[in-house]
């Protein structure tokens, strides 16, 4: 072991690779940066540049591209309220809060702190605690997978927004528009009023661009001539103390580990990555804080769980990958890819047969996750020169990269009309105060909750198994307490700001 | 008989009444199209031809998320009538109205901007597409002066023949080329 350990090790610092992996972490994060550009995004760009490297060496550089992007999204999650990436959905929450009260700094080096430590502790796991926590996750049969999927819908419409009701139609919303398209079994286009557009069904990150971004755009020159003269989009002088921001992470150690510990078992499961952990993280950071209601207001611990939680699904994706050859999201689906080009088998020989291989994608993950923390704290400063520029170039600039990222991803200009008539809905949901986060989450979630209870039913169709499997059952209990622990306290919250929320309803 | 400080305290309670009887009349209208509109799709999925080979075939899935959908919105829409009644007051909708898009009038403009540029960008390619789309758009945000027209001139040609370029030698990125411009 210690013999492919220190292979895997060389081969990882040799010169090149490092140089390589150092313009992959900033390519990661520049290109997460960007709001519609994601970390899968960037990693499929990447994949036919490692074709003529060493197969640990084309690894370790999209290994790279894979933290620093999970880091990047956090940038315009916190600057300009626009997640980059979906799994920097709830950095929004309390990063962008924190940014517009004055402290952009400290918002962006809380989450490259916590995504570093994030990383760190999901890689410890990661080499300690793979095959247990393999064997859990391979466990987990389709009435598993769909009870999952409800549970984490119910948290993620409970958790945003002002209203349990309009995050869950929010929610089912999105389901709804997942449904559009061919179906995912059989292929059999559904909902397409025989219209080319609607035939492939409505691309996610189409979906998500036009719902998040489109609609933060246009939001943000609605109160144009009332607000600040500068036009900057945060004005406030920018202060942001790296050490002492990571004393305060650090303080913090039940809420970064149990972060990073959800966004391990989160990204340890098939299918499911750091859209559902960083939600799923800050969900879990809110219910066991003393102080719930300063959530979503700028609070530090809202980053962190963010941050760590998505950022730890990067160490967790990897377990199934490399113990049993299961890819735990789209982006290890490419990095199998990426082996497989090399005549690698992923799977459970892998270990025993490329032994320096799979040690040294553990050294890599080290190496490129402190790689993103010095490329960050060494750059913060220019990336908050983009609070600098006024909104004149910064809005129709952003809204010109999210064109690009809805055309680039299929290549296809109705998408472009899409993101277009999307954009509009999501404004108007904005404005009528329909959290987003839940619809997005429907999108992703739709076909997969489908496929499973499909496959479900296919394999038994009696519909009393989801609640006499254990696991099934359990999950499904804890998405109805999540719904009536959420109204009891939505009532309780009424009950005690009635006048408050009357004038902030009336906005 | 009320004192004029006691009617004054009962006038500034309304204002906001009104104004939340006013949002949550545009969210009933939200659930009200939402929900019509899932009840039609509900249908529509229903239409679809049943599998020989699994329980629920093609159309289960949607049938059931928009029936779903449809619940949700009903529930909501009849929370919204009451919250409405309970509030009391609902005038002034058309100036309310005309307020609230006066307010966006920029947001509209720049939407409307947008549906051009990706209407004429298959016509017009994107870099020419695009520079007058960041023209105009910025000039829409900035006001129109001197400064502003030479700062967004100079954005407009970085952004737009910057940005194809880039795509295109770096990413490889082929961004569409027009019938009328091929840049």
């Amino acid at each position: 072991m210690l013999d492919a350990f220190l292979a895997g090790a060389h081969q990882v610092f040799a010169f090149d690779t490092l140089i390589y992996m150092l313009i992959g972490s900033i390519a990661g994060i520049v290109a997460a940066a960007i709001p519609g550009f994601t970390v899968t995004m960037a990693i499929i760009l990447t994949l036919p540049l490692t074709f003529t490297m060493d197969p640990l060496q084309g690894v370790s550089v999209m290994l790279s591209v894979y933290v620093g992007g999970y880091t990047g999204g956090l940038i315009s999650a916190a600057l300009l309220g626009i997640p980059g990436t979906p799994s920097s959905v709830a950095t929004t929450f309390d990063a962008y809060p924190m940014a517009r009260k004055g402290e952009p700094g400290r918002a962006l080096s809380l989450g490259v702190w916590s995504s570093f430590f994030g990383t760190v502790i999901s890689t410890i796991v990661l080499v300690l605690a793979a095959p247990p926590l393999a064997l859990i996750a391979v466990k987990l049969g389709p009435w598993e997978y769909f009870s999952l999927i409800v549970f984490a819908l119910t948290i993620v419409a409970s958790l945003v927004g002002n209203s349990l009701m309009r995050g869950l139609i929010a929610g089912v919303i999105g389901l709804g528009i997942a449904t559009i398209g061919p179906d995912p079994m059989m292929g059999r286009p559904r909902l397409t009023f025989d219209s080319d557009i609607l035939l492939p069904g409505l691309p996610f990150l189409v979906v998500l661009i036009g719902i998040f971004a489109i609609s933060q755009l246009m939001s943000e020159v609605e109160d144009h001539g009332k607000k600040d003269a500068s036009g900057a989009l945060i004005p406030d002088v920018i202060e942001f103390k790296t050490w002492s921001v990571m004393r305060e992470v650090l303080m913090r150690p039940i809420n970064l580990v149990r972060s990073s510990l959800v966004g391990v078992f989160i990204g340890a499961l098939p299918g499911a990555g750091g859209s559902i952990a960083n939600l799923l993280a800050y969900d879990q950071a809110k219910r066991s804080s003393k102080k719930p209601e300063e959530f979503g207001k700028g609070t530090p611990d809202g980053v962190i769980a963010s941050e760590a939680g998505n950022s730890a699904t990067a160490g967790g994706g990897l377990i199934p990958m490399i113990a049993l050859g299961i890819p735990g999201s789209a982006v290890d689906a490419i990095l199998m890819a990426a082996l497989m080009v090399h005549g690698i088998s992923v799977g459970p020989r892998l270990i025993m047969d490329n032994a320096d291989l799979a040690y040294g994608m553990f050294v890599a993950m080290v190496v490129a996750s402190l790689m993103m923390l010095v490329v960050c704290v060494l750059s913060m400063r220019l990336f908050l020169r983009v609070t600098d520029i006024p909104k004149q170039f910064i809005v129709p600039t952003v809204m010109i990269c999210c064109v690009i990222g809805a055309f680039a991803l299929n290549n296809r200009v109705t998408d472009l009309y899409l993101l277009g008539a999307i954009g509009l809905v999501g404004y108007g949901l904005k404005s009528l105060d329909y959290p987003l986060a839940p619809l997005v989450l429907g999108v992703i979630l739709g076909p997969i909750a489908e496929t499973n209870l499909r496959r479900a039913l296919m394999s038994d169709g009696d519909w009393t198994v989801f609640f006499t499997r254990p696991i099934s059952a359990v999950l499904l209990a804890a998405a109805l307490l999540s719904v009536i622990f959420s109204v009891r306290s939505v009532l309780k919250m009424r009950k005690k700001d009635r006048p408050t929320t009357d004038e902030q309803d009336g906005d | 008989m009320m004192s004029k400080a006691d009617k004054s305290a009962a006038a500034g309670a309304s204002v906001p009444a009104a104004s939340r009887a006013r949002t949550e009349f545009a969210r009933l209208i939200s659930y009200i199209v939402f929900g019509l509109g899932s009840v039609y799709l509900s249908v529509r999925a229903s239409a679809l031809p049943t599998s020989r080979w699994e329980p629920l075939g093609a159309g289960s899935f949607p049938q059931l998320v928009f029936a779903v959908l449809a619940g949700l919105c009903l529930i909501a829409a009849v929370r919204a009538v009451i919250d409405i009644r309970k509030a009391g007051q609902l005038d002034g909708l058309a100036t309310a109205l005309s307020g609230w898009i006066k307010a966006r009038r920029i947001s509209f403009a720049l939407f409307g901007c947008l549906v051009v540029y990706l209407s004429v960008m298959p016509l017009a390619g994107f870099s020419l597409a695009t520079f007058v789309f960041l023209m105009i758009a910025q000039l829409l945000i900035a006001g129109l002066s001197k400064k502003t027209v030479v700062q967004s001139l100079i954005a407009a040609v970085i952004f737009s023949v910057g940005l194809n370029m880039l795509f295109a030698e770096v990413f490889n990125v082929f961004l569409p080329r027009g019938v009328l411009f091929a840049g």
